[in-house]
């Protein structure tokens, strides 16, 4: 039961992540949805899989390594984009800036 | 003279930090033994067989691996007591916390963002928060906990004058204070890391 529930819930997410990339205004808001809502769904279905799988223990374990990898990697490519795309000049719509107030 | 007396400050408050993390460093086989039991789980798992050739071969070769890459993951760790106890504090208790707390934050996370997609009530802003953790891998683990947990992103790192300093982008900005804003954005995290790492 609680694995469709997981299933369920991951799917949502990744669909409410596709629509805040379409739907927030710059980059950086964006990279907010790309990250949290994908890493979140992706997580999930993960865990889903691993205990839906009909498999002995140490094949399940592989879902979660990738769950792992998943967790580490995402952050720091979204880190990257974030930071290319300010060197890069792409101004952000904020209400306060202290990076700029140290790099002018 | 005032800039002088501080510039001197700053230097024999960083050459002390150095001096500690000179003497208090993990000696060579333990970090030998700590990497080969990491290489060696991932061996296991990835691999996915238990015949004895197949443990034979994954033990020699992560043993030779982990000798020449030993500084890799255990340069920053904070030494506490012996080895075993070290080895069983990783497996069993600081990894399953980590994870724990990160899952949930992760869904927490998630379902805000799910939230501001929806009402659009979002205010961003970019601040600068301080943090007391000096070495890399401890900053990259934090840096990359910042941006899992609920609203925040990290842009950039920037170290200066001793003290390391973080760009955070916010999505919702309810203080501009830094030392509010830190305990905001970085909770219990911290305290947590600078347990284990420099």
């Amino acid at each position: 039961m609680i694995e469709y529930l997981l299933l369920t819930f991951g799917e949502v997410i990744m669909i409410f992540g596709a629509l805040g990339i379409l739907r927030f205004p710059d980059v950086y808001t964006r990279l907010h949805a790309a990250t949290k809502c994908d890493t979140g769904g992706a997580m999930t279905i993960l865990m889903a899989l691993a205990i839906i799988a009909n498999a002995p223990t140490l094949i399940k374990l592989k879902f979660l390594v990738l769950a792992f990898l998943i967790a580490l990697i995402n952050p720091m490519v979204s880190h990257a984009i974030a930071r290319g795309a300010y060197k890069y000049g792409i101004k952000p719509k904020v209400v306060v800036d202290m990076y700029a107030w140290d790099n002018p | 003279m005032h800039f002088y007396l501080k510039e001197r400050l700053e230097d024999i408050r960083r050459r002390v930090l150095y001096e500690q993390y000179k003497t208090q460093r993990i000696p060579t086989w333990e970090k030998i033994l700590l990497t080969w039991i990491v290489l060696f789980l991932f061996w296991l798992i990835v691999s996915g067989n238990s015949h004895p050739a197949n443990l034979i071969t994954g033990a020699v070769i992560t043993l030779i691996i982990s000798s020449f890459m030993r500084d890799m993951l255990t340069k920053d760790i904070r030494p506490k007591g012996s080895i075993f106890q070290k080895a069983l504090y990783f497996l069993l208790i600081y990894t399953p916390q980590l994870a724990i707390i990160m899952m949930f934050r992760i869904l927490e996370s998630s379902i805000k963002v799910a939230r501001n997609v929806i009402l659009m009530d979002i205010n961003p802003g970019i601040v600068k928060i301080k943090t007391d953790l000096n070495s890399d891998t401890g900053i990259t683990v934090l840096a990359n906990s910042i941006t899992l947990t609920p609203g925040t992103l990290t842009l950039d790192v920037k170290k200066k004058l001793g003290e390391t300093y973080l760009y955070v982008h916010w999505i919702d900005v309810e203080t501009l204070n830094r030392e509010k804003a830190g305990e905001k954005i970085k909770g219990d995290i911290e305290e947590w890391l600078k347990r284990i790492f420099w």
